[in-house]
């Protein structure tokens, strides 16, 4: 061996950790964290052998995870007890997490709970037994062995860091999924009752009741409605005014800027009576005008910041060549900034839209005919304190949803442009 | 080319104060011929943008007035004053097509004024034939080089035929190899159309090449107004000498006294012609005017060599002063110089704000 290998040797030696001690640090803490909220749920359950079980595996977890960190620069003749009591800890959470899912009912909670106590430590267990970590853990590693081991872990650090990273992206599409997979199966079985496994019986018998029942139509179009409204009359407002502030100077503009943020600080519920009291005084309770009027001005606030955003990012210098080429200043607008400005403005749009179309409050207390719920109110009608209708409330939820989710998909491009602007830019 | 005098512009005690109360530019008097090309030069903040955004009319003039072909435009807005204006950003609308940019300000012409759809089409046609943009004409400006867009840039400007072509730094954001290409096409477009033309830039050697005359701004103020080789041979004060030229040319601060020029421990006479008042005055000499010589010279000792490859820039000591050569050999060691006072300028008072005598 010439110097130069020799002094690889020793750099990889200090640089070297074999990829299963690595990925443990990383992965075990995680695994502390689901079971301690396994454990969580195990208590609020009263579950006492449960809980007794999950904590214990906590706890051995804990210790292990401990272990683990701690595994470098060991003194010589504690190495071997060290490397027998992680061994020993690691079967020993393996063996609860077995204990604790064979004492379970064996549900699809009690696989993912158990699964994320037997899977770490399981796995644990398997790579302690593995020549790597035992030469390692008994401290044996020569420069060789060294430059062996950072190339395995070159090669296998992207797949394990790509099996973690689809992991946790399988538990955050299984948290969005899973309230839905759980509503679908409400609405379609039979009988208003929660409760029984998923997909154990199929009827349409809710969709049909709404569908050929007069409400559910009557409250889509009181819906449809005010939320067009709301949005076309919010814009009017809101586009001439977030050019103002964006490119005018007048007296009294950061003033009004501020003013407009500031209405957005109050809570809705404090203008509640005295919004109720103007509509009574009006005449615009039970009326769709009511509801635009005071979803437009609740809007406005963020309608106008959002576009003034968006106006900023337009280059002056494109005004000026408008300008120069012998535009006014509403022919500058009109050719030039709101063609430039259409993502943000189909943003604003959907945003004003989604407020009304989900808005509870105001529409409850403005409105007391069941000819003018909106669909939210008309949806919470379904459930009054004595007999609730979970089954027709739940496809009828399905069905206001969807408008909602067609409007995401069709203006996914320019929501993604909207916000992250700047793609003015030539 | 077109020559009548009514195209002429003429800045008269043009003065700009910001509403903080910044001065951006002190009562500027200035003409510019027809179909001649002024370049404004000046670092940056001197006020030499703002000089052109007030004859564009994207600036209110706070005193003073422009006029443009004998008519007063102070109250014009920007569309009506007969100005094509290329951007430093191009400032192509991102959304139309290189055939609707360059149509655009023809179609917002006001209906009295608005050209046929046939005329417009010709107009864009000679635009597209010039800057040999027949290629580009249906794609966006984002799918342009940027050499491409700033033809479409000037294309834009010149299809209104305007009676003036502004350009604020058209070429800052180029790279440097296709700023030397666009400096000749510049020029050669300019003798093509015959516009009468008003450049900004910081750049010197874009100022020196493209120009009939340069303004050299400072400031706010007016530093020279002359041809490109007048400003450099003989600059009006001591900005215009240290600010054209790489290197700069030598200044030294100093007195006259009987003929002498003196400056610490350096002294020297003047010729005769130079015709120097005695009193504080400070000494101007190019690089390239410093030379060696055998006999008589000034004794020098040389601090550093920057060698680049053509010329080399010598720094040299001289009685306490340093000052720079250019010269052509590399093997200059420490001789002696000659500061050939005869081709040198020197600025009566110092800090050169005065009347600058010259030698002949």
């Amino acid at each position: 061996m010439n110097a130069s290998a020799d002094s690889y040797g020793d750099i990889a030696i200090r640089w070297y950790r074999p990829v299963a001690v690595t990925f443990l640090r990383r992965w075990l803490p995680c695994a502390v964290i689901v079971n301690l909220l396994v454990l969580g749920g195990e208590w609020i359950r009263e579950n006492d052998a449960g809980t007794m079980l999950a904590s214990s595996g906590v706890a051995m977890l804990i210790t292990l995870s401990v272990l683990i960190l701690g595994s470098e620069a060991l003194p010589a003749q504690l190495r071997r007890v060290y490397w027998l009591a992680t061994l020993a800890v690691s079967l020993s959470a393996t063996a609860i997490g077995v204990v604790s899912l064979l004492e379970s009912s064996l549900s699809l909670y009690d696989f993912f709970s158990r699964g994320w106590l037997i899977g770490p430590a399981g796995l644990s267990l398997y790579w302690l037994l593995s020549r790597e970590v035992r030469v390692w853990f008994a401290g044996k590693v020569d420069g060789e062995i060294a430059a062996a081991g950072l190339a395995r872990h070159r090669r296998l650090a992207p797949r394990l860091e790509s099996f973690g990273t689809h992991l946790l992206l399988w538990h955050a599409a299984a948290l969005v999924v899973v309230p839905v997979v759980w509503i679908v199966d409400v609405a379609l079985s039979p009988g208003n009752a929660l409760g029984g496994a998923i997909g154990d019986a199929f009827t349409l018998e809710h969709f049909e009741r709404l569908i050929v029942g007069e409400s559910f139509w009557l409250w889509t179009r009181n819906s449809l409605t005010v939320a067009t409204g709301t949005t076309v009359l919010g814009l009017a407002f809101a586009i001439p005014a977030g050019y103002a502030f964006s490119r005018f100077k007048f007296s009294g503009r950061s003033q009004a800027m501020f003013a407009v943020l500031l209405v957005q600080m109050f809570p809705g519920v404090i203008i509640l009576v005295p919004y109720f009291m103007v509509m009574k005084t009006l005449g615009l309770l039970n009326t769709s005008i009511g509801l635009i009027l005071a979803y437009s001005v609740t809007a406005l606030p963020l309608c106008v910041w959002m576009l003034k955003g968006f106006f900023d990012t337009v280059p002056r210098e494109l005004e000026e060549a408008a300008l120069l080429d012998g535009c006014t200043q509403v022919q500058v607008f009109r050719r030039i900034v709101l063609p430039l400005s259409l993502p943000a403005v189909a943003v604003t749009a959907l945003f004003s839209f989604l407020a009304a179309w989900n808005e509870f409050l105001l529409a409850l207390v403005f409105n007391t005919s069941n000819e003018q719920y909106t669909l939210p109110v008309g949806l919470a009608s379904m459930i009054p304190a004595n007999g609730q209708r979970w089954g027709d409330f739940a496809a009828a939820s399905i069905l206001v949803s969807i408008p909602v989710v067609v409007l995401f998909v069709l203006f996914q491009k320019p929501l993604v442009q909207g916000l992250s602007f700047g793609g003015v830019k030539g | 080319m077109a020559t009548e005098a009514s195209r002429d512009v003429v800045f008269r005690g043009v003065t700009k104060r910001y509403d903080d109360g910044t001065l951006a530019v002190a009562a500027l008097d200035l003409t510019v011929d027809a179909g001649e090309f002024l370049v404004l030069l000046g670092p940056s903040g001197c006020g030499k943008s703002t000089t052109l955004r007030m004859l564009a009319g994207l600036e209110e003039i706070t005193e003073g007035e422009i006029r443009i072909g004998g008519a007063k435009v102070n109250d014009l807005p920007p569309g009506a004053r007969g100005l094509g204006m290329v951007f430093q950003s191009y400032a192509l609308y991102p959304h139309m097509t290189v055939a609707e940019n360059l149509s655009f300000g023809l179609r917002m012409a006001r209906r009295g004024d608005r050209l046929e759809a046939r005329e417009i089409a010709a107009r864009v046609d000679e635009a597209v034939d010039m800057l040999g943009l027949a290629p580009e004409l249906e794609k966006k400006p984002r799918d342009l080089s940027g050499g491409q867009r700033q033809r479409v840039a000037i294309g834009r400007a010149l299809v209104r035929r305007p009676k003036v072509l502004l350009m604020d730094e058209p070429l800052s954001n180029l790279d440097a190899k296709l700023r030397g290409q666009m400096r000749i096409e510049l020029r050669r477009l300019h003798e093509q159309h015959g516009t009468t033309t008003i450049y900004v830039t910081h750049d010197q050697v874009e100022a020196m090449t493209l120009a009939d005359r340069i303004a050299i701004l400072d400031g706010g103020r007016l530093q020279q107004h002359a041809t490109p080789l007048t400003a450099y041979h003989r600059p009006a004060n001591a900005f215009v000498a240290s600010f054209l030229g790489t290197p700069p040319m030598n200044l030294i601060d100093g007195t006259v006294r009987d003929g002498q020029f003196v400056a610490g421990d350096l002294a020297f006479a003047l010729p005769e012609h130079l015709n120097v008042a005695d009193g504080p005055c400070t000494f101007g000499i190019r690089p390239e005017e410093v030379a060696v010589v055998d006999t008589g010279g000034i004794a020098a000792k040389v601090v550093g060599i920057e060698r680049l490859g053509g010329e080399s820039v010598y720094h040299l000591a001289v009685g306490g002063h340093s000052i720079k050569a250019l010269w052509r050999r590399e093997d200059i060691a420490a001789p002696g110089v000659d500061l050939a006072v005869d081709s040198a300028v020197v600025f009566a008072g110092t800090a050169g704000s005065d009347v600058c005598v010259i030698s002949d």
